[in-house]
């Protein structure tokens, strides 16, 4: 009953993704507190936030890895806690994520972790699996590579064969946790450039969590900034950027001290100095 | 009062655990029909589980065997009983060291690089990238691995014996001149088809079961980062060692 009223209310097609009044906690402690939020389809949008804000929870939340404890997750005008195991699985393969380190299976060469989805969900013939394949390694520029080993990539090319083995099931999102850290100049800049052009050739709707605000930014429709579990502002990134919160302005350029303090809270330093007992 | 405290816990999550790995090992095998379309995945294990474990099994059942032959000849020498020697080394491969010293050695070589890799594979966000592809790491990479040990322990354990058996005779016959008749016809009449090679090949499948089952759950089970798979690879080892031991004086008890 519930779900189908649910439907009614959120079966808004420009919205892919629906996440209202969500709250999570690890234990007891609070990860995502009254949390709503929206990404529209066929748009990239950015959730940016400090380390351990809960980023990478949001997306854990969408892929129905994580249930929350109150509030609704809702996918393509689907609740997600309230999936089966089978539905799920089933709205999975619709769905494309890239780990922050690519998770490519490392006992596989990358063309068989790009074939492996296929493989797993389709009969397809070795002959068109094998065009489907380099086809999508042509798009990550990797078609050369693959024979190569997950160990012999450079951090870079990992993660192009991991976005390659996300889009080979032609999924209606992709979701990327942190996809330019530890990255160099050279390989963000392809990364970037594959988000933007695989969000606009293949109509994907992209959800991109980061830390790294120029990289992210300059690829973005629509931008979350996350702090303390909540939102601490949206809107387009020119918006965000021009933001005169104190919260935000800290965030976006940078600032060492602000409203995130640079102190771990402690009791009193001189206390603490001569205190001379326990450690 | 700390005492009782610190024993209650302990106590309970000892039962967790076991309640853990019962629930995951019931998922396993309920997951692994799967398997019967695609055999080739247990083929695979088998060959990482199985025949790359074959070197040590090989060597150390030959070993075993050469000082079977040594000690078990020089107490039968001392009744007279030299001849039985073939019986000596044969029952106590078939019954108890074929199987028990097998799973022991298959424990540290094939347990530890289960919960080792699978661990790796949890750290290293592979099983939860599956998840996201929508396939479950249960049935696709634990359920192999399970199987293959079932199935690669009971042949490890009886080419042990069968290594044991030879380099026993070379030692009581070749060396030490035991007739070689009598090595063989005492072994042939006094070891059981059911009473002693049936009953070790059980021992062997149930230490399969046991073994690759704890390896398989201390590495899904394992906290993902090096310290926590370093302590799943150790607990894989411990635990299993133990479980065989235990489990051999049991089934012992209960079959001879």
């Amino acid at each position: 009953m519930t779900s189908s009223v649910s439907q009614a209310v959120f079966n808004d097609s420009t919205n892919l993704v629906e996440i209202r009044d969500v709250h999570f906690a690890r234990g007891t402690r609070p990860i995502l507190s009254d949390m709503t939020l929206t990404i529209p389809r066929g748009k990239v949008t950015v959730i940016m936030g400090g380390s351990g804000c809960g980023k990478t929870t949001v997306l854990n939340l969408i892929g129905g890895r994580l249930r929350p404890d109150r509030g609704q997750v809702m996918v393509d005008g689907l609740s997600v806690p309230d999936l089966n195991i089978k539905a799920l699985y089933a709205l999975r393969k619709r769905m494309g994520m890239l780990f922050q380190t690519g998770a490519l299976l490392t006992d596989l060469s990358a063309f068989e972790n790009v074939a492996f989805p296929l493989r797993e969900h389709t009969r397809l013939p070795e002959a068109l699996l094998r065009h489907v394949v380099l086809m999508k390694l042509e798009t990550v520029g990797l078609r050369g590579a693959r024979d190569l080993m997950p160990a012999e990539l450079s951090g870079g090319m990992a993660r192009r064969v991991a976005l390659a083995r996300a889009i080979v099931m032609e999924p209606m999102m992709i979701m990327y946790d942190e996809p330019f850290t530890g990255l160099d100049p050279i390989s963000k800049g392809v990364i970037a450039k594959l988000i933007r052009e695989l969000n606009d050739a293949l109509g994907i709707t992209s959800i991109v969590v980061s830390h790294d605000v120029a990289d992210t930014l300059a690829i973005s429709d629509y931008a979350y900034l996350l702090g303390g579990g909540r939102i601490l502002a949206q809107g387009t990134p020119q918006a965000l950027q021009q933001s005169t919160a104190a919260d935000v302005r800290q965030f976006m350029q940078g600032l060492p001290d602000g409203p995130v303090p640079y102190t771990y809270p402690a009791r009193a330093y001189i206390e603490d100095l001569f205190d001379g007992g326990s450690p | 009062m700390r005492a009782f405290q610190y024993l209650g816990g302990a106590a309970l999550d000892g039962v967790e655990r076991l309640g853990r790995a019962t629930l995951f090992l019931y998922e396993v095998v309920s997951g692994s029909w799967m398997l019967v379309r695609r055999f080739y995945l247990v083929i695979e294990q088998v060959y990482a589980v199985g025949v790359l474990t074959l070197v040590i099994i090989l060597v150390s059942g030959g070993f075993v065997g050469l000082v079977l032959g040594l000690q078990g000849y020089n107490t039968l020498a001392k009744f007279g009983a030299a001849d039985s020697l073939g019986l000596l080394v044969a029952l106590s491969l078939v019954r108890e060291l074929g199987p028990v010293v097998t799973a022991l050695l298959f424990a540290g070589r094939a347990g530890s690089a289960l919960t080792a890799e699978i661990g790796l594979m949890k750290a290293t966000d592979q099983l939860a990238g599956m998840e996201m592809m929508a396939v479950n790491p249960v049935t696709r990479v634990i359920a192999p691995r399970f199987f293959a040990g079932i199935v690669s322990m009971p042949l490890l354990a009886a080419l042990f014996s069968v290594v044991g058996v030879l380099s026993g005779h070379m030692i009581g016959v070749g060396l030490l001149g035991v007739d070689v008749g009598a090595f063989w016809s005492q072994m042939q009449n006094g070891v059981d088809f059911y009473d002693d090679i049936l009953n070790g090949v059980i021992k062997s499948v149930v230490f399969g079961v046991v073994v690759t089952g704890i390896a398989v759950f201390e590495g899904y089970d394992a906290v993902p980062t090096s310290e926590g798979v370093s302590r799943a690879t150790n607990r894989t080892v411990v635990y299993s060692s133990l479980a065989v031991l235990g489990l051999d004086f049991i089934m012992t008890a209960l079959m001879f």
